[in-house]
């Protein structure tokens, strides 16, 4: 997982690379030791856009295909413009090393009922490095908040030709959001429950400025406008919004309702004549919820939402990164 | 973001290597310094092999911390064999230690084992004024990164005596932090002290 940086040696002219997070290399042509400084000791790359219009394009009309989107979508969507941009985000790897001590209780209880609470000591040693990527400016309705993909050759031959939004959050912040995220993370991977005595030290390690390429892509059904972005790496869609559906929000509707009644009558009739009120009880809950989704689906079924968006429905791959692109690297070596 | 040719700060020779190591050694004046902002000359230590030592000979990069300890209370489960109290210099409650803290790229299990074999043994060796064209290893860990581990070191110490850990409460303060350069030596299982 690195961003190979090209660049020239200072001494010989010959091309060296150099690995994200790292400041000291060696020339592979004349053997000298070589220090790469960003300015206040943030190192700056930039992705190189791979992707051309015609495959962005094709990615987000693939797109239109998965899920529950209309499925008239791919011959009603017109698409209106395409253009590719550059985000800025930070990208962090905070080691966290430390013991946390304490102990877990566990229930037992025996054949006459009574309960004993027995309780186990634990001591766990935490030596991690965790990484974060977020990104750097106000991201706008764009639903892009973390950097996905590592991987990738870094140029800024494109930097002229492609806009680039500014930084807008400071280093400090990110270092000191990154700081907490780790003790934070360090402390639900020890999982000790009831923490008695911790020393954990968070320390900063490397912090990079990355600028990546994302493709806009801008595009009309019936009526409304919606959105999408693709990555100028990989060519996957990172995020957007797309028309619902009205077929799936009706039989949704009638399914749900239909099997959440089921769900709960038969309970309840289970319930009232087996004269166990706990099923009726479990049997009315599980229908609720199931009615819930139900509505939810179909309240919101109209407009498929995907991406780190605020007021994201949907449920989408932003939930499992909420806090960042974590990288829990294991330990010490990489 | 610029690359610069790294040279000694005392004589400006060019510094040439094949290895990433954050401690960069003249060989041409013998002076060594590190990078944080600008170039930042130290004091560095190599100790003298033991002329018994086998061939395969290697130098490992140590922080070697000047620390002052002081315990105040420790609780522990199952255990009461208190570890920390038997190395420190001065009072059982406290005094000065010397904390060496692994300064190459290792895993956890080295890191912990190194750290651990002499802070709890402290190595004793004679001084060289260079590497003898022997090889040594990066240095991948910087002296504030090195200093930050302390309390890691101090409580895994603890920690790893008999009983489990509940509780400990004692203050660390490091003093000085310098790069110590100890004689190893490669086996099949690793690398061993070649003091």
């Amino acid at each position: 997982m690195s961003i190979s940086v090209g660049l020239n040696c200072p001494a010989c002219g010959g091309a060296i690379q150099i690995s994200e997070g790292e400041n000291v290399l060696s020339c592979n042509y004349c053997g000298s030791l070589l220090w790469a400084e960003g300015d206040a000791g943030v190192m700056t790359v930039a992705f190189r856009n791979v992707q051309g219009r015609d495959a962005v394009l094709r990615a987000t009309e693939e797109w239109w295909r998965k899920g529950l989107k209309a499925r008239d979508l791919r011959t009603k969507g017109k698409l209106l413009e395409c253009y590719p941009i550059y985000l800025p985000f930070w990208s962090t790897t905070t080691r966290v090393a430390g013991w946390i001590c304490g102990y877990e209780e566990r229930r037992h209880t025996d054949r006459n009922g009574n309960t004993r609470t027995e309780r186990i000591p634990k001591e766990e040693m935490v030596l991690h490095d965790y990484r974060y990527t977020n990104i750097a400016c106000d991201p706008g309705d764009l639903g892009i908040k973390y950097l996905r993909n590592m991987v990738g050759e870094a140029s800024f031959a494109d930097f002229e030709s492609i806009p680039t939004f500014e930084s807008t959050t400071s280093k400090d912040d990110m270092v000191e959001m990154s700081k907490q995220n780790a003790l934070s993370d360090a402390r639900s991977d020890a999982n000790v429950p009831h923490i008695t005595f911790e020393k954990v030290t968070a320390i900063p390690k490397h912090i990079n400025q990355i600028f990546y390429p994302v493709w806009v892509v801008r595009y009309s059904y019936g009526e409304r406008m919606y959105m999408a972005t693709v990555d100028g790496v990989t060519g996957q869609v990172l995020s957007g919004r797309a028309p619902g559906d009205a077929l799936y929000q009706s039989l949704a509707m009638t399914g749900g309702t239909s099997v959440s009644g089921l769900i709960a009558a038969g309970s309840l009739a289970i319930g009232i004549g087996t004269g166990e009120g706990a099923v009726a009880i479990i049997g009315l809950v599980i229908g609720a919820v199931i009615l819930g989704f139900t509505y939810r689906f179909f309240r919101h079924g109209s407009e498929m939402i995907e991406g780190d968006f605020d007021d994201k429905r949907s449920s989408n791959l932003a939930k499992e990164l909420q806090k960042g692109l974590k990288f829990n690297l294991g330990g010490f070596r990489t | 973001m610029k690359v610069v040719q790294i040279k000694c700060p005392r004589c400006q020779q060019p510094i040439y290597s094949k290895v990433k190591d954050r401690a960069f050694y003249c060989g041409h004046c013998r002076t060594m310094h590190i990078r944080n902002g600008g170039p930042n000359v130290i004091d560095f230590d190599i100790g003298e092999f033991n002329i018994n030592a086998p061939p395969d000979r290697v130098y490992m990069p140590f922080w070697r911390l000047f620390s002052t300890i002081s315990i105040n209370r420790s609780k522990v489960s199952g255990g009461n064999f208190h570890k920390l109290g038997r190395m420190i210099k001065g009072d059982a409650k406290g005094g000065n230690l010397f904390i060496y803290v692994p300064a190459w790229e290792t895993d956890v299990n080295e890191f912990k084992h190194w750290s651990m074999e002499f802070t709890e043994n402290q190595p004793m060796y004679s001084l060289r004024p260079d590497f003898n064209n022997v090889e040594r290893g990066a240095t991948s860990v910087s002296k504030e990164e090195a200093m930050q581990m302390a309390d890691f070191v101090i409580v895994t110490m603890e920690a790893e005596r008999p009983g489990v850990l509940q509780y400990l409460d004692y203050g660390l303060q490091v003093h000085d932090a310098r790069l110590v350069y100890l004689p190893f030596v490669r086996g099949t299982s690793g690398l061993a002290p070649g003091l």
